[in-house]
């Protein structure tokens, strides 16, 4: 179980983690808020779908990449959360096809 | 493009400590780190802490919020926030920065990339709830986040100084579960009097373990067959410890044995690298003044052999030094007569790090992989069985086993499973990890998006200013 040592509810901004509303501290990493709101979860693995959570939590393993609004593949132990960040755990299998809406 | 004097990348001691020098020399320098803030991984948030009772840190962690009030008031022109991807022999960086792709260059190169943590592919490491001792610190040091009820299994010093910062903190730890063997103490025993000139550091790790002893926290010596339980995540670890089968329940699991160089910089450069048989891992071959194979390329800090933070100080001004003779601030006398207390600091500390590599020598029960179905790549999910095929097939070295089996393809770009695979044949060959190889690595050495790349825009060193 992880917890924050911080007492205070200063500087709080909310983000979407699998559509769960978290608070979380503004400059706080991605992956921390994820871990204290109990959703350890950040991807799947590509080719046996198995769950996986960060590692590392320091950027070389890569293990933490969600989907950041809309965006995959983003290190959750490097990306600070902010105001209205919508955070899902990333699947992307073998056969994914990626869109090119927008581009 | 006006080129900057010398770029370093990486904020961590090496990194700032050889900036300061830079800077206050005259010379224009620009430091590329990933963090917000300066200090690596060490000194990680040390100066904005957000953890209520940072003293339960420890004075070496505070000691760096002064390093980093140096460095941000030495004049180096510091990116924050800046990710570098591409680094060249012809002196160009291409870097990520606030979502833009941007690029300098420089006359002399510094890199100082550190150390990280030795992967230890037991059975169970790729569970969710599974994470590093370096990876706790982090947490802690940058978010004050904590794991309550977490077991800390491996060995080093590192595994130490969390198990005993959280003790401290008042969060509940569950078992230090240590896998150093018993003989290492009696083949270090010899090192340990030759280490004494290093006291200071000799009683720190001693009073840690018996912090730890004293709190009454279960500690179980000598553990083998270490490995994690539970289903899709983790549900506790498992070992044998002096005879004893031993199963721990918790839902966090830190790992640790012992750092060692992080090389995808470094070598997606091609500087020449060697094995270091002591600490078990490949790192930059360099001079006593950090010089790598590529004149105008230095390394300072673990990365080019793991010294620790005040080791890597040194090594920073150091390299420092030369830097300002190469770029004709300093004479070559100047130079040494600048270098000769950190020189012999240096050459002060490598008997205290003979005593810790030796007592803390990785094990290769820890090292490699022992289970037919454990994971090596996590990223491109080959386990130790799909390897061995590969390697029965004809692929002798990293690069043939890559191409074979997509080992080492994946995100993390060979980072976790790179120096594993390299064991692995090297025990498959009976081979020395030298002959064997590493990967060859390229940019860029990050995930980039076509979007990013499309936003270009160069940094001139007046600019800087």
């Amino acid at each position: 179980m992880f917890r924050s040592l911080q007492d205070h509810n200063r500087d709080r901004v909310t983000l979407t983690i699998n559509g769960q509303q978290v608070a979380a501290r503004e400059g706080q990493t991605v992956w921390s808020a994820m871990a204290v709101s109990g959703q350890v979860e950040t991807r799947k693995a590509a080719l046996s779908g198995d769950a996986r959570s960060a590692y590392c939590a320091m950027g070389v393993c890569f293990e933490c990449m969600v989907n950041i609004d809309g965006l995959p593949n983003q290190q959750a132990c490097l990306r600070r959360v902010s105001e209205g960040m919508n955070v899902t755990t990333q699947h992307i299998a073998e056969d994914s096809e990626a869109s090119d809406a927008g581009l | 493009m006006q080129a900057f004097d010398c770029a370093i990348v990486g904020a961590g001691p090496a990194g700032m400590s050889a900036a300061i020098v830079l800077a206050r020399a005259g010379v224009q320098v620009a430091v590329l780190d990933r963090a917000p803030r300066a200090g690596g991984q060490v000194f990680r948030s040390a100066a904005n802490s957000p953890v209520p009772d940072v003293a339960a840190l420890g004075s070496d962690y505070s000691s760096g919020a002064a390093l980093i009030s140096r460095f941000e008031e030495s004049g180096a022109a510091h990116f924050a926030g800046a990710d570098a991807w591409h680094l060249g022999d012809d002196g160009r960086i291409l870097f990520s920065h606030e979502g833009d792709t941007r690029e300098l260059r420089c006359r002399e190169m510094l890199l100082c990339p550190g150390a990280m943590e030795r992967p230890m592919p037991i059975p169970g490491w790729t569970k969710p709830g599974v994470m590093t001792a370096g990876a706790a610190q982090v947490m802690l040091k940058s978010d004050a986040v904590v794991a309550e009820g977490a077991v800390f299994a491996g060995s080093g010093p590192l595994l130490y100084l969390i198990v005993a910062q959280y003790l401290r903190l008042g969060v509940p730890v569950a078992a230090l579960v240590d896998t150093t063997p018993r003989r290492h103490y009696f083949d270090a025993a010899p090192q340990m009097f030759r280490a004494l000139g290093h006291i200071r550091q000799l009683s720190k790790g001693l009073s840690l373990l018996r912090e730890i002893r004293a709190s009454g926290v279960a500690v179980h010596q000598f553990a083998e067959r270490l490995e994690v339980i539970g289903g899709n995540k983790a549900e506790g670890v498992r070992f044998v410890a002096t005879g004893k089968h031993h199963e721990i329940a918790a839902d966090t699991v830190f790992l640790h044995h012992g750092v060692q160089p992080n090389l995808n910089m470094t070598r997606a450069m091609d500087l020449d690298h060697h094995w270091n048989p002591e600490q078990m891992c490949w790192q930059v071959s360099v001079d006593d003044f950090g010089q790598s194979s590529i004149a105008h390329v230095s390394v300072a800090g673990d990365s080019a052999g793991i010294v620790g933070a005040d080791g890597a100080q040194a090594a920073g001004r150091l390299v420092a030094l030369n830097i300002l003779n190469r770029l004709g601030h300093l004479s070559q006398v100047e130079r040494d007569q600048k270098a000769d207390k950190d020189l012999s600091y240096l050459s002060s500390l490598k008997p205290f790090r003979r005593f810790i590599d030796c007592l803390y020598h990785p094990t290769d029960a820890l090292r490699l992989p022992r289970d037919p179905e454990t994971l090596v790549c996590r990223c491109e999910e080959q386990s130790l069985d799909d390897l061995r095929k590969g390697f029965e097939q004809g692929a002798r070295d990293p690069n043939a086993l890559k191409s074979l089996t997509r080992c080492g393809m994946g995100p993390c770009q060979g980072r976790q499973c790179g120096h594993v695979v390299a064991g692995l044949l090297a025990k498959w060959r009976g081979e020395n990890p030298e002959t064997v190889g590493y990967y060859r690595l390229r940019s860029p050495q990050r995930l980039l998006t076509l979007d990013e790349l499309s936003r270009y825009g160069a940094v001139q060193a007046e600019a800087a200013e």
